[in-house]
């Protein structure tokens, strides 16, 4: 039937590669497959599976539905971009994680980590790019919200007689811009730290939730809670709230909900056999 | 002749148990090199630890001379199929290798090319992977590791799940992919399989290398086997003559060659109705006595 063809010097099919015919040893680098190049790869594989297409329109349903209950029940001086925007936030805040989440796992669960590593050896790059495309997707879906949410300020100033300022609160902005990405990291390091996508996201979900529950019953923790409950430190900063002292608090709750878990899943995934 | 893989005393410990001990071989271009054992034996741990994707205990191993993990963008230089179930069932075909092939920045029409060459249509290849066949998601395994263009192909069971068509298009791909100067290791615990392609054999049982070396040399068993009208009187003159003889069914086996066989029945006076070279053993008799002691013989043939 079909019989090899190539001659190993398909230089029609290679494009940066050196002739691979001169084969005297011109194949090591230190550097890898360049690092653009592995965070465009990275999310991609985000988003071609039912899985990433269904959370992204999941996170835009949940989005309009916020939006719509903002257009018909707010005040209408309370139609502004600022205001529209934030509600406009909440699906990708709630779900876009969940895509962090998968993307770490689902190349241990679907066993892809086989086909990954031996097209990139260097895991811990590989990882990397996870992070940063997973953070990049964030930011681009957060572009696309105030986009909208411009066009959904127009509507509000021509039929229900909203404020419509434009006058963008760049706290509150920035703040979720920001609390976005952390989230998206806290769900790629749960992965990573997991390794199974259900008790990832359980984990990812509950954990913090159980630890805002506890401080909220507790008396005594209520102190510690204001270094080390992450919903409450996020909470500030996508509120366009942080005062000097917020931000080491945010520093030590994100030490200890992002970077721990996310060492221990780099280290564990470095390791471990796919 | 420069060796393009090479493995130095690999070894492998979980725990306790010891999977790979002390395991080295080469592989050499222009020629496929059967890695074949019992299963449990190690195999497909070896294999790993060439790939970059376990980390021995002890030893080492390089691929075109250079640790794999050392290799700058390792598809191009090495094909890799480890275990083609582990694809992700929601992607299609032509999703899984774009992936690869952006990767390696090769052009879009290579996967094309690849899925061409290892038969599956364009509208197999559009379709998702969980309605594939385990032969189809060997042939999409295969697509990914000859993606790259590689010089050496890595192949852990490669013809598992194939039909008997199957088994023979890819043995007739493996055989130009050497001619054409590329580098096979491949394993499997069908012996005749391997047989079939093998230039050269590294048999493996319980982690240990058994027998490694040319199939030529390793296959061939010096000896005769001669019949004639008085086995009786010409088993007597070959051992007088200082050969061992066995009697088999039909007539004498013995370590004499031919020659001195024919010699030996013509100075006895005695007609000889049969007189050959001993018939290859076969790898599957070899191999059940190489591994016969390690009491895993549950090796389909």
């Amino acid at each position: 039937m079909s019989a090899y063809r190539s001659t190993h010097q398909a230089v029609g099919t290679v494009i940066d590669a050196p002739p691979a015919g001169q084969s005297a040893g011109p194949r090591t680098a230190a550097g890898g497959i360049p690092f653009l190049r592995l965070c465009r790869v990275e999310l991609r594989k985000q988003l071609d599976t039912r899985a990433g297409v269904w959370l992204l329109v999941a996170i835009a349903l949940v989005n309009c539905g916020f939006i719509a209950l903002t257009l018909f029940t707010a005040d209408a001086a309370a139609l502004t971009w600022t205001t529209l925007s934030q509600s406009a936030s909440l699906g990708q805040l709630l779900l876009l994680p969940l895509i962090g989440v998968m993307a770490a796992t689902s190349e241990w669960s679907a066993r892809t980590a086989l086909t990954t590593f031996t097209l990139e050896p260097r895991r811990t790059r590989v990882n990397l790019a996870k992070l940063a495309s997973a953070g990049a997707l964030g930011l681009i879906v957060m572009a696309v919200t105030f986009m909208v949410s411009a066009l959904l300020n127009l509507v509000g100033i021509v039929w229900l007689g909203g404020d419509g300022s434009w006058a963008l609160d760049w706290g509150i902005v920035g703040g979720s811009a920001l609390a976005l990405v952390l989230l998206v990291w806290q769900g790629v390091a749960s992965g990573l730290a997991f390794l199974s996508t259900p008790v990832a996201i359980v984990a990812y979900l509950a954990l913090p939730t159980v630890w805002t529950v506890l401080t909220l019953t507790i008396e005594s923790l209520r102190g510690p809670a204001e270094w080390l409950d992450v919903n409450q430190t996020l909470n500030v900063l996508m509120m366009g709230a942080m005062t000097a002292a917020d931000w080491p608090r945010l520093a030590v709750s994100l030490v200890v909900w992002l970077a721990v878990p996310l060492a221990f899943g780099l280290w564990r995934t470095a390791r471990r056999e796919p | 002749m420069e060796h393009m893989i090479t493995a130095e005393h690999l070894t492998k410990r979980y725990r306790s148990r010891v999977a790979v001990d002390d395991v080295s071989f080469t592989a050499s271009p222009g020629r496929i090199t059967g890695f074949l054992g019992p299963n449990g034996a190690g195999k497909s741990t070896t294999m790993r630890m060439l790939c970059g994707l376990a980390s021995p205990t002890s030893g080492n191993s390089t691929v075109l001379g250079v640790p794999f993990r050392a290799l700058e963008n390792p598809g191009r230089h090495v094909g890799v199929l480890l275990d083609a179930a582990a694809q992700h069932n929601g992607r299609t075909g032509r999703e899984s290798l774009s992936i690869s092939a952006q990767v390696m920045k090769l052009p879009a029409r290579r996967v094309e090319e690849v899925l061409e060459l290892v038969g599956l249509t364009p509208s197999e290849g559009g379709s998702r992977i969980r309605g594939y066949s385990l032969g189809m998601r060997q042939r999409l395994g295969l697509a990914a590791a000859l993606l790259g263009d590689p010089q050496v192909l890595i192949l852990d069971e490669p013809a598992n799940g194939l039909d008997p068509a199957g088994i023979r298009w890819m043995r007739g791909l493996l055989t130009s992919f050497a001619a054409a100067g590329g580098t096979v290791l491949l394993s499997s615990h069908l012996l005749l399989e391997v047989e079939a392609v093998a230039d050269d054999l590294v048999i493996i049982g319980q982690g240990r290398v058994l027998a490694h070396g040319s199939a030529a040399e390793l296959l061939a068993v010096p000896g005769t086997q001669v019949q004639s009208l008085d086995d009786d009187r010409l088993g007597a003159a070959l051992i007088a003559a200082g050969f061992d003889v066995a009697a088999t069914g039909a007539g004498l086996t013995t370590s004499a060659t031919v020659d001195d066989v024919g010699r030996i029945a013509l100075g006895a006076a005695i007609v000889v109705t049969d007189l050959r070279p001993a018939a290859n053993a076969g790898l599957e008799e070899l191999f059940f006595t190489m591994t016969a002691q390690h009491g895993r013989e549950d090796v389909s043939a």
